[in-house]
């Protein structure tokens, strides 16, 4: 059946349709406010008039091509084209201040392309097995889940001030998403009477904001992102840095089984993979500052996610994300229900396009490493020209979402906000994080709960949840350890000033 | 303001919005109160704890640090003229609509921010604005503010 697979995916059309499919994706991705669900939701229709297996092969491509696209601005900007790029932003754009632009976003598309290829790979071999694993997760692992990746972003924290502060930055991100309706009663909840908000504090106009218009903001104290232009001048191209195929290898291996997991996303699954890269490194002080090995492991976990996220998709009907459900309604569109079915009686169709993806992957990886450098030199155009562009694009990404302009109001606020929450310490990436992941913890807990009879003895009980406390703990336990030495170091040192 | 200041009146908020948000639970139906409500309060007290905390934490160090002005940006003109200009963009992109609002809104905060060169203005802004009709509004599809005036 493979090779007949084969046979149907070298087709001038199936390949022309990975090709566009993927070069879409990835300038989708690169736009922040347009999002891979976007895409893949509106090429739908499209594909009305296609074949079933082009019209999902392009739909594959534009998913792969986006999930990576979305670090190209994160990168040069510090404007994650999809919020699953916040994790590249955060060590990716230090490096384009310092001239290494062209060098983040070759890590980019290399960690990208692995994860991509390693999820597809495994999607290819244990998509039915690895299914029922996904159906043992319930309600308390979800908000299990939804804390292990803020606890993620707090580890991060270097004193007990900064983690304090990243805690209470990712509790407001908590808070900010039960504005909407209540998903227990449907009852509304501090919407103040907007109909803007029923769905709750859209996060992209959040991300946007916090991210983008706030860093074009600051931007227009200075000439140009890069102040050092000498290091951009001559189209440099960079070796690879070593060590980093460990970083790639961990972030491939939690996007994959955390895209397994119906409801969670690339974002949980960049995160949680530059975090535990974070807790592996030898260079832990570089980590927000310009370190390749957050990227290559962030990159790596959200395009590890995208054959992850299929695996429930193709063999359960179960989207393991957004972006998942789109391509899920394109499938049934076309007549072809997820199932055993897909691989038996559609299985010539359903195998070319998972082969297609690893195509799609090797696509974008070409067109990655080809035109970083040029990419790169967007750091050389002046701020005056391209704060207005960026800020209008953000603009119009916040709007796009759901043709709010109180989104653009959001995104406003949000950015200003994000200054000064900055300036005096917080953290941005907890806040973002835990508006993203509100709803989901919000659910598990109260789901949980409802299971449980009021009993929290739900979160401790199935072996699942146990594991996942297991990893929280760890996961706290060394900046814990790290924070209490310095303050140990701090009081020795002053008790002989003292004296 | 200083930098401390700045900080004191954030945590005041946040102390205010925990306080709030934990008492208005108390509104919530009956078949929530066992559930959601909880979560909620679980947050505000979690959030009121912290916020306890950073300013025992803030007073332990206050003889340690100096006062330091909060400095948001090197360049306050352009600051606030880039914050004013989007606020005022996205004011009449209901009533003038995306590409009369955006024709204005490109040369303008170039001009603001320090561009010059005539030529450069005018085709950065005519390039974006063919780009977005051609991607956004072609290609993709996507419906953008259109005048309520004409």
């Amino acid at each position: 059946m493979i090779l007949e697979s084969l046979q149907a995916l070298i087709v001038p059309s199936s390949l022309l349709a990975v090709f566009i499919g993927t070069v879409s994706g990835v300038l989708v991705g690169g736009m922040p406010g347009l999002t891979a669900t976007m895409a893949v939701a509106l090429l739908i229709p499209i594909t009305f008039v296609l074949e079933p297996l082009t019209g999902l092969i392009l739909m594959g491509g534009v998913y792969c091509g986006a999930m990576y696209g979305g670090s190209i601005p994160a990168i040069l900007l510090r404007t994650p084209g999809t919020p699953a790029a916040v994790a590249t932003a955060m060590e990716g754009y230090p490096m384009s201040q310092q001239g290494h632009g062209g060098l983040a976003l070759k890590v980019s598309v290399i960690s990208s392309f692995c994860g991509g290829i390693f999820s597809t790979a495994v999607l290819l071999a244990v998509a039915p097995i690895l299914a029922i694993f996904a159906l043992t997760f319930g309600p308390p692992e979800y908000f299990l889940l939804a804390i292990l990746g803020l606890v993620g972003i707090v580890s991060m924290a270097d004193d007990e001030n900064s983690l304090v502060k990243a805690l209470i930055s990712g509790l407001l991100g908590l808070i900010l998403a039960v504005v909407g309706t209540d998903p227990i009663s449907g009852q509304l909840r501090y919407t103040m009477g907007l109909t803007d908000l029923y769905d709750g504090v859209a996060f992209m106009p959040a991300l946007i904001g916090m991210f983008s218009i706030s860093q074009m903001l600051d931007l227009t104290s200075v000439k140009r992102i890069v102040t050092d232009t000498s290091t951009l001048k001559k189209i440099k191209r960079e070796p690879f840095p070593k060590g980093l195929k460990k970083f790639i290898c961990l972030g491939s291996l939690t996007g994959t089984v955390v895209g397994i997991l119906p409801g969670e996303g690339a974002t949980i699954a960049a995160f949680l993979s530059y975090n535990f890269a974070r807790q592996r490194s030898k260079n832990k002080k570089l980590f927000g500052h310009g370190n390749p090995e957050g990227i290559a492991a962030a990159e790596a976990g959200n395009n590890g996610c995208v054959g992850g996220s299929l695996i429930p998709t193709l063999t359960l009907g179960i989207p393991g994300n957004s972006v998942a459900a789109a391509l899920m309604g394109g499938l049934i569109v076309h007549g072809l229900i997820p199932g055993p079915e897909l691989f038996t009686k559609y299985g010539v169709m359903t195998y070319a396009f998972i082969l297609s993806l690893f195509l799609a992957n090797v696509i974008f990886l070409v067109i990655g490493l080809s035109m970083a450098p040029y990419f790169a030199r967007i750091s050389l155009i002046p701020t005056e020209i391209l704060i207005p562009v960026v800020c209008l694009f953000s603009l119009l990404g916040s709007y796009a979402m759901n043709n709010s302009v109180l989104d653009i109001f959001m995104a406003l606020l949000f950015g200003f906000t994000a200054i000064i929450l900055h300036r005096t310490g917080f953290s941005l990436g907890a806040l973002i994080l835990g508006l993203i992941l509100g709803p989901i913890a919000e659910a598990g807990f109260a789901q949980a709960l409802i299971i449980g009879h009021g009993s929290y003895s739900v979160f401790f009980t199935r072996p699942q949840a146990i594991i996942l406390w297991i990893i929280i703990f760890l996961l706290l336990l060394p900046p814990i350890i790290q924070i209490s030495r310095q303050s140990k170091d701090r009081a020795a040192e002053e008790e002989p000033k003292a004296e | 303001m200083t930098k401390r200041l700045t900080e004191i009146l954030i945590l005041g908020a946040f102390l205010i919005i925990s306080v709030g948000l934990y008492k208005s639970t108390a509104d919530f139906p009956e078949m929530v109160q066992g559930s959601t409500a909880n979560y909620i309060r679980f947050l505000a007290a979690s959030l009121g704890i912290l916020c306890l905390v950073e300013a025992g934490l803030w007073m332990r160090k206050k003889h340690q640090n100096q006062s330091k002005k909060l400095n948001m940006t090197g360049a306050p003109f352009r600051f606030w003229s880039l914050l004013i200009l989007m606020f005022v963009y996205s004011l009449l992109l209901e009533y003038l609509g995306f590409y009369v609002t955006s024709t204005l809104f490109l040369p303008m905060t170039m001009f603001v921010l320090g561009a010059r060169k005539v030529f450069l203005i005018a085709l950065t802004s005519g390039g974006v604005l063919l780009f977005v009709f051609l991607v956004f509004g072609k290609i993709l599809g996507v419906p953008l503010p259109e005048s309520g005036l004409f």
